[in-house]
C-alpha cells in the first residue's frame, strides 16, 4: 500500500541510529504502513484492541514501578521485572513528550513464557497501533500478549 | 493567433466549467494528499496559483519567442518542466522567508509543485488552444483558483468528517476518492456553459 | 547536424539563464544581513549572519545548549527561552513543547532560525559549558554491565565543575548510526582534579551511545565533549545528607561524596545504594576505606535479590525500604535529598522522603538524566 510523506518521515525515524541503536523495524522491509495494518488485522481476530493490549501492558508497569531492579509476584501467576535507565526517548511519530528507557519483564510463572517490551512500546501500541517491525528486538507479537498476559 | 474569448470569461471558465483537478482530473496526488487540513491546502492552493498564474506566462513567452523563432517546438516538454522547476525554487525560498511554518507543513509537496501534472497541463493547453498572452495569464490564474477552490473545499469537507463514523474500510483514501467524485459531479453541471476553446 | 547544435545551444542556454537567475534570488532572499543576539537583556551579545538555527549560531560563539541529536529536532532538549518575536511554534517544536513552556515563549533553539534581532534568555551555567576534546585513558570493568571511562583532557587541558554535574559526550557515526548523537554522564571524579574526568556509564539494551561506549569504543582513542551541565551538586547547609542512588547514578553521589572529604565538610551523609545482587555491586573497598577516613560517611549497600553464593551479610531489599528502616531510627534533624537513578527510582525516593519530612524543594535530582 502507498503511504503518506508523514509516514515515510516516521519510517526514517524508526531506522538504526536515529533513536535508538537497532531502531524500531528489525528486519522488516514492509512499509509502516503495512506493518500497522496487519497487526491491526491480527488484533481484531483475536477479539482485542490496541487500548486493552496496552492498557495489560501498563497494568504490570505499575504493579512493580516502586520496584526497579527487582522481581514482583503480581496476581500469584505473574513475576514482574522492571529494569529502567537513566535517560529518555522520543516517540518517532513525534509525539508530545519523552519515555524514560525502562523495560518491563513479564513472566508468566505457569508457563514460564516471557515477555518483554518497554514504556514506550505501551505508547507505541496504544496511540499508533504499532508493535514494531518483525525481527526488532523489542516487536511484540499480538498473539503472545493474548497467550502470555492471559488476556 | 487568438481564439475570440474574452480572457476574463476564460478565467471564469477554467475556475469552473473546466476545471483542472474535478473536470480534467491533473493534479490528483496533492490534491488528496494536502487536503487534511484547511490551512495546508489553503497553503499549497494559493502556492500552486502563484506557479500556475505565472508559469503560464513564462511558457507563453519562452515557447512563442525562443521555441517557435528556433524551430524547436519538440522541446516543448522539457524546456516547460525547466521553466516550473526553476520558478519553485524560486518560490520555496520565498515561502521559507515569509512563512517558516507553512513552508515545513507543505513539505515535500511544495518541490512536487514542479511535478503537479495540472501546472504542466495548464502551460500545454494554452499552447494546443491557441492562447494569447492575456489570454494565458488569466487561464493560468483561473486554473490555479479553480484547483485552490477545489482543494480547499476537499480540505474543508474532510475536516467536518473527522469526527463522522466512517466505515473503517472507508477511512482515509477511500471515503476521499468518494467525495472528490461527488464534487466532480457538481461540478459536470457547469460543463459546456462556457467555451475555452 | 545544424539542428543539434542549436537545441543544445539554446536548451543549455535557458538552464543557465534559470541557474543564474536562481542564484541571484537566493542572493536576495536567504540574505538576512547581520542579525544581533542578545542574551539576558544584554549580559552578551552577539552579532551574527542571519539565517541559521539558534544552537548552530550559539555553539559557534561558544555557548553550547544541551541537545543529544546535533540539532536534527528529535531529542527536545535544547530548549532557550525566546523573548522577542519569531514567527509561530513550527510543528517540528510542537511534540516536545508543554503548554506551561508555550505560554512562557520557550523554543527549540535548533528549529528556530536567526532571521533578525532577536533576544534570548538562559541559565547562568550556561556560559561557563564549553567542549573538551580528550583521551580515552582507561575503561574499567565495575560490573558486567557498568563500565567507567576515564578521559584525560588535552584540549583545554582543564575543567572547572561543581560536583555532581554531567557532561555530554560526543558519540562518534560507527555502524549503522549516521549522524554523531550526545548523551549525557554524569562526573564521578571530585572537582578537584582537573586534568581529567571519570564517567560511569550503564550498558543500556539498544542505546546508542552505550553500545558505541562497550563495543567500540577503544583505550587511546580521541573523543570530544561538552559539559558541565546541570543543577544537581552540593547546597552549601549544614542538613543531613541523604543520598540514594542505583546503578551508574553512583556517579554524581560519589563526586560529591569525595568533594565534600576533601574539602573536610562536617556533614552527617548517609548513601543507600541499591543493587539487585553482589555482581551489580561495585567500589565497595573504595568505601569501605573512605569510611575509615571520613566518619560522617555511612555507605550502606542494599541488595534486592542477593543470590546464595553470594553470602551477603549487609541489608536486604528494595534500596527504599531500607533508607525508610534507617531514617525511621536517625535521630531528627535537618536533612537533605540527593538522588541519582532512574525515573522510576526517583519518584519512589520522592515519596519516601516527603513522608519522611524533606519537602520537594530540597530533594535535588537530574531532571533528564
Amino acid at each position: 500500500m502507498k503511504q503518506t510523506p508523514d509516514y515515510d518521515r516516521v519510517q526514517e525515524r524508526m531506522k538504526p541510529g536515529v533513536i535508538t541503536h537497532f531502531g524500531f523495524l528489525g528486519s522488516d522491509d514492509r512499509k509502516l504502513i503495512d506493518i500497522i495494518l496487519d497487526d491491526e488485522i491480527t488484533v481484531r481476530k483475536l477479539g482485542l484492541t490496541h487500548k486493552k493490549i496496552a492498557d495489560r501492558l501498563q497494568y504490570f508497569y505499575d504493579k512493580a514501578e516502586h520496584a526497579p531492579g527487582s522481581w514482583v509476584v503480581v496476581d500469584d501467576s505473574f513475576s514482574v521485572f522492571v529494569d529502567d535507565t537513566r535517560g529518555y526517548l522520543p516517540c518517532p511519530f513525534e509525539h508530545p513528550g519523552l519515555f524514560p528507557k525502562v523495560n518491563v519483564t513479564v513472566v508468566n510463572r505457569k508457563t514460564d513464557e516471557k515477555i518483554t517490551y518497554s514504556v514506550l512500546s505501551i505508547h507505541l501500541i496504544r496511540e499508533h497501533g504499532f508493535y514494531q517491525g518483525k525481527g526488532s528486538p523489542f516487536r511484540l507479537e499480538p498473539r503472545d500478549i493474548k497467550r502470555i498476559l492471559e488476556l | 493567433m487568438g481564439v475570440p474569448i474574452n480572457p476574463f470569461v476564460l478565467m471564469f471558465a477554467a475556475v469552473f466549467t473546466s476545471n483542472m483537478v474535478l473536470s480534467n482530473f491533473l493534479g490528483m496526488c496533492s490534491f488528496i494528499s494536502v487536503s487534511k487540513e484547511l490551512k495546508t491546502a489553503n497553503g499549497l492552493g494559493l502556492a500552486v496559483t502563484f506557479v500556475m498564474t505565472i508559469t503560464s506566462v513564462l511558457n507563453y513567452i519562452v515557447y512563442y519567442y525562443i521555441l517557435v523563432p528556433l524551430g524547436l517546438e519538440y522541446l516543448i516538454y522539457i524546456v516547460f518542466i525547466i521553466v516550473i522547476a526553476a520558478f519553485v525554487q524560486l518560490l520555496e525560498m520565498i515561502i521559507d522567508r515569509i512563512s517558516p511554518a507553512l513552508y515545513i507543513n507543505l513539505g515535500i509537496f511544495l518541490p512536487l509543485i514542479t511535478v503537479n501534472c495540472a501546472i504542466l497541463g495548464g502551460a500545454l493547453f494554452l499552447i494546443i488552444r491557441n492562447y494569447s498572452l492575456i489570454q494565458s495569464l488569466t487561464f493560468g490564474f483561473g486554473s490555479g483558483i479553480g484547483w485552490w477552490l477545489a482543494i480547499v473545499a476537499l480540505a474543508a469537507i474532510r475536516q467536518r468528517l473527522r469526527e463522522n463514523d466512517i466505515p473503517v474500510a472507508l477511512r482515509g483514501s477511500g471515503i476521499t476518492l468518494i467525495i472528490i467524485g461527488i464534487m466532480a459531479l457538481a461540478f459536470i453541471g457547469f460543463s459546456g456553459v462556457l467555451r475555452v476553446q | 547536424m545544424s539542428a543539434l547544435i542549436v537545441t543544445l545551444l539554446s536548451l543549455s542556454g535557458i538552464t543557465t539563464l534559470l541557474a543564474v537567475l536562481l542564484v541571484l534570488a537566493d542572493r536576495i532572499i536567504n540574505n538576512y544581513g547581520e542579525v544581533e543576539v542578545n542574551i539576558n537583556e544584554g549580559k552578551k551579545k552577539l552579532k551574527v549572519k542571519g539565517g541559521s538555527p539558534l544552537l548552530f549560531i550559539l555553539a559557534e560563539n561558544k555557548i553550547f545548549v544541551p541537545s543529544a541529536c546535533g540539532g536534527r529536532g528529535s531529542c527536545g532538549m535544547c530548549k532557550v527561552k525566546v523573548l522577542s518575536d519569531v514567527g509561530p511554534i513550527l510543528p517540528t517544536e510542537e511534540p516536545y513543547l508543554s503548554p506551561d513552556e508555550k505560554k512562557e515563549g520557550v523554543r527549540l533553539s535548533c528549529q528556530v532560525k536567526a532571521k533578525k534581532d532577536i533576544s534570548i534568555e538562559l541559565p547562568e551555567w550556561l556560559f561557563a559549558v564549553s567542549k573538551f576534546k580528550a583521551v580515552v585513558e582507561r575503561i574499567t570493568e565495575l560490573t558486567y554491565d557498568i563500565r567507567e571511562l576515564r578521559l584525560r583532557l588535552l584540549d583545554p587541558l582543564s575543567i572547572e565543575f561543581k560536583a555532581g554535574q554531567y557532561v555530554q559526550l560526543i558519540i562518534p557515526p560507527y555502524d549503522q548510526v549516521k549522524e554523531s548523537v550526545m548523551r549525557a554522564y554524569s562526573i564521578s571524579s571530585p572537582p578537584s582534579q582537573k586534568d581529567a574526568i571519570e564517567l560511569i556509564i550503564r550498558k543500556v539494551p539498544g542505546g546508542i551511545a552505550t553500545t558505541y561506549i562497550f563495543e567500540h569504543m577503544k583505550e587511546g582513542e580521541e573523543i570530544e565533549f561538552v559539559g558541565p551541565f546541570g543543577e544537581f551538586y552540593l547546597r552549601p547547609t549544614s542538613a543531613r545528607v541523604i543520598a540514594i542512588a542505583g546503578g551508574s547514578g553512583m556517579a554524581p553521589i560519589k563526586s560529591i561524596i569525595m568533594d565534600m572529604y576533601e574539602k573536610g565538610i562536617e556533614r552527617e551523609i548517609y548513601f543507600f545504594f541499591g543493587a539487585r545482587s553482589k555482581a551489580d555491586l561495585f567500589y565497595l573497598d573504595f568505601y569501605d576505606e573512605l569510611q575509615k577516613k571520613y566518619p560522617y560517611l555511612h555507605f550502606i549497600p542494599a541488595l534486592s535479590d542477593p543470590k546464595p553464593e553470594d553470602e551477603w551479610e549487609g541489608e536486604v531489599g528494595l534500596v527504599t525500604d531500607v533508607a525508610e528502616k534507617y531514617l525511621k531510627s536517625l535521630p531528627p534533624s535537618d536533612q537533605e535529598g540527593y538522588l541519582c537513578g532512574s525515573p522510576g527510582m526517583i519518584n519512589a525516593c520522592v515519596k519516601l522522603l516527603t513522608r519522611y519530612g524533606i519537602s520537594e524543594d530540597r530533594i535535588y535530582y537530574d531532571k533528564f538524566a
